[in-house]
């Protein structure tokens, strides 16, 4: 059987859900490598015809095809142990869905929205269901083994963030940009579906209710932190690169194109990590350290203005890194098929 | 699974053109076997009937040898049947020729053929009828004749002729034929 999966390529398809659209990433991979990739967005939610028609055009060229989905759910996590007593310490996970990694870390994601994403997807099938937390570990994998910094995945409706510390996750947090429209969406396009959804409701954060100004409150917590002096060895936070990063850089013309808008919406990614570090120093449950860096994983296309919140409002040096979800997810999908 | 909250579902490498493919070369393949098997049971029931024939053509040799055998035994047999006759028609001839000698007057008793003799007993009324009638004719056959007599109460004599063909002397005068 063997010889047999050997005589033939693998596929991988990758969904990526992300505002009202649905990335489509196809890998074709045989034993020399990614022979050819392809990538479409399509302007749904849910698995039309189109949809359908261009996953299956790839996948019917071999049995070994693989559907991969990004976790979109909004009742997902992670904490910081693996071992199953501790894990109760932080949360209730009866009605979760849970895997350890590298057995420091758990992520976890609702029961119900994983057996709902594979419901949506049961006409073309899923093989797997990453985390993004999974995604974030494995894209900085180079970064998260180093001195405590935080890793931020922002996506078009969430944003995961983590704190790890030599490989160790000291803190996470799944935060939804909007209200959870993914999930109200397809409850909408699927009227038929009496499936009670257990959105998680209380780990998102709705934008209208935080208050900047109350974060920006408990930033003066960091007086306290003595390491903070420590900052005054760096120079100029706008300046500082990291060689080995992918930065994504804008142009000033490009940064006079963006519109208030996206820099409303970096502004309350930045409002949303920074409450999450606030959370970080504050909850006595995690072990908190202090924040010098933060990595940037942007699947959006955020502006200048992030990065310059957080060198500028919280001292850190920030480093944007662009990131194909749809590659990434891939990536872990080759992982699980090839090792 | 490292990563995924999920196990992929079972992937089959036998497609339905895989097994329609895989069906095609098994039955050639089995064709193959067959027509192979079948090959070698009919080089093994060729080598058999082989060896069976060489036996059997040994048999028939030995047999045909025999049967030349027999057939120079019979060819003697028959030649000394053939002999045999001959000469039982040479001493019918004889035999005849014999009693056409002996004249009416005289009466054979006992007559006795043998290959080189002849012994003849009987009566005769005297003497001269038996020399004159029958001791005549034979001594111009027999090369040695000898006759003796002895009365009979009724007056007439009975008589014993012993006659000898010499075999020197036979041989001599068949010499000149057979080179003829």
């Amino acid at each position: 059987m063997i010889f047999f999966e050997s005589l033939y390529i693998k596929v991988f398809v990758n969904i990526v859900v992300g505002g009202t659209e649905t990335l489509v990433y196809i890998e074709s991979y045989s034993g020399k490598g990614v022979t050819s990739l392809r990538e479409e967005s399509f302007d749904t939610l849910r698995v039309n015809e189109k949809m359908a028609t261009f996953i299956e055009k790839y996948a019917d060229e071999t049995p070994f095809c693989y559907v991969s989905v990004l976790d979109y759910s909004p009742s997902q996590g992670a904490i910081p142990t693996c071992s199953k007593n501790k894990i109760s310490e932080y949360r209730d996970m009866s009605d979760s869905e849970y895997k350890c990694q590298d057995s420091k870390w758990t992520n976890y994601t609702s029961k119900t929205d994983l057996y709902e994403t594979q419901r949506h997807y049961q006409e073309i099938g899923v093989d797997f269901i990453f985390s993004p937390f999974s995604v974030l570990a494995h894209f900085f994998k180079d970064k998260i083994d180093g001195r405590v910094a935080a890793f931020v995945l922002v996506e078009e409706d969430f944003i995961s963030f983590a704190v790890f510390s030599k490989s160790e996750l000291l803190y996470a947090r799944r935060m939804a940009m909007k209200s959870d429209h993914i999930m109200e969406e397809f409850d909408a396009s699927d009227a038929t579906m009496d499936l009670d959804l257990d959105l998680d409701i209380d780990d998102a954060i709705d934008l209208d209710s935080v208050n900047v100004s109350d974060d920006m409150d408990s930033l003066d917590d960091f007086g306290d932190i003595e390491d903070l002096d420590s900052l005054e060895d760096i120079d100029e936070f706008s300046e500082s690169q990291d060689v080995e990063e992918e930065f994504y850089q804008e142009t000033d013309e490009e940064l006079e194109q963006e519109d208030d808008e996206s820099f409303s919406e970096d502004y309350q990614r930045f409002s949303l990590v920074q409450s999450s570090i606030s959370a970080f120093y504050k909850d006595d449950k995690y072990e908190s350290e202090f924040l010098e860096n933060i990595y940037i994983a942007d699947a959006v296309g955020v502006t200048g203005e992030l990065k310059r919140y957080f060198e500028e409002e919280m001292y850190m040096n920030a480093y944007v890194r662009r990131i194909s979800l749809g590659a990434e997810v891939s990536e872990l999908a080759r992982l699980e098929v090839l090792s | 699974m490292k990563y995924s909250y999920i196990k992929p579902r079972a992937k089959n490498a036998i497609t339905p053109e895989v097994k329609l493919v895989l069906t095609f070369f098994g039955m050639t393949l089995l064709m193959i076997l067959f027509t192979y098997a079948f090959l070698l049971f009919k080089d093994y029931a060729f080598e058999r009937d082989l060896s069976e024939i060489k036996r059997d053509s040994a048999s028939v040799k030995i047999k045909l040898t025999q049967m030349k055998e027999q057939i120079v035994f019979i060819e003697k047999e028959n030649a000394l049947a053939q002999g045999v006759q001959t000469r039982n028609l040479v001493l019918k001839d004889s035999i005849t020729n014999l009693f056409d000698l002996v004249p009416s007057r005289i009466t054979l008793s006992q007559a006795k053929l043998d290959k080189n003799s002849l012994i003849l007993q009987g009566v005769t009324p005297n003497k001269d009828v038996y020399n004159f009638m029958l001791q005549a004719p034979l001594r111009s056959i027999f090369h040695r004749t000898y006759s003796s007599f002895y009365p009979t109460e009724n007056g007439w004599l009975s008589f014993v002729s012993t006659n000898y063909i010499d075999e020197e002397s036979s041989t001599q005068e068949e010499e000149p034929i057979s080179e003829n």
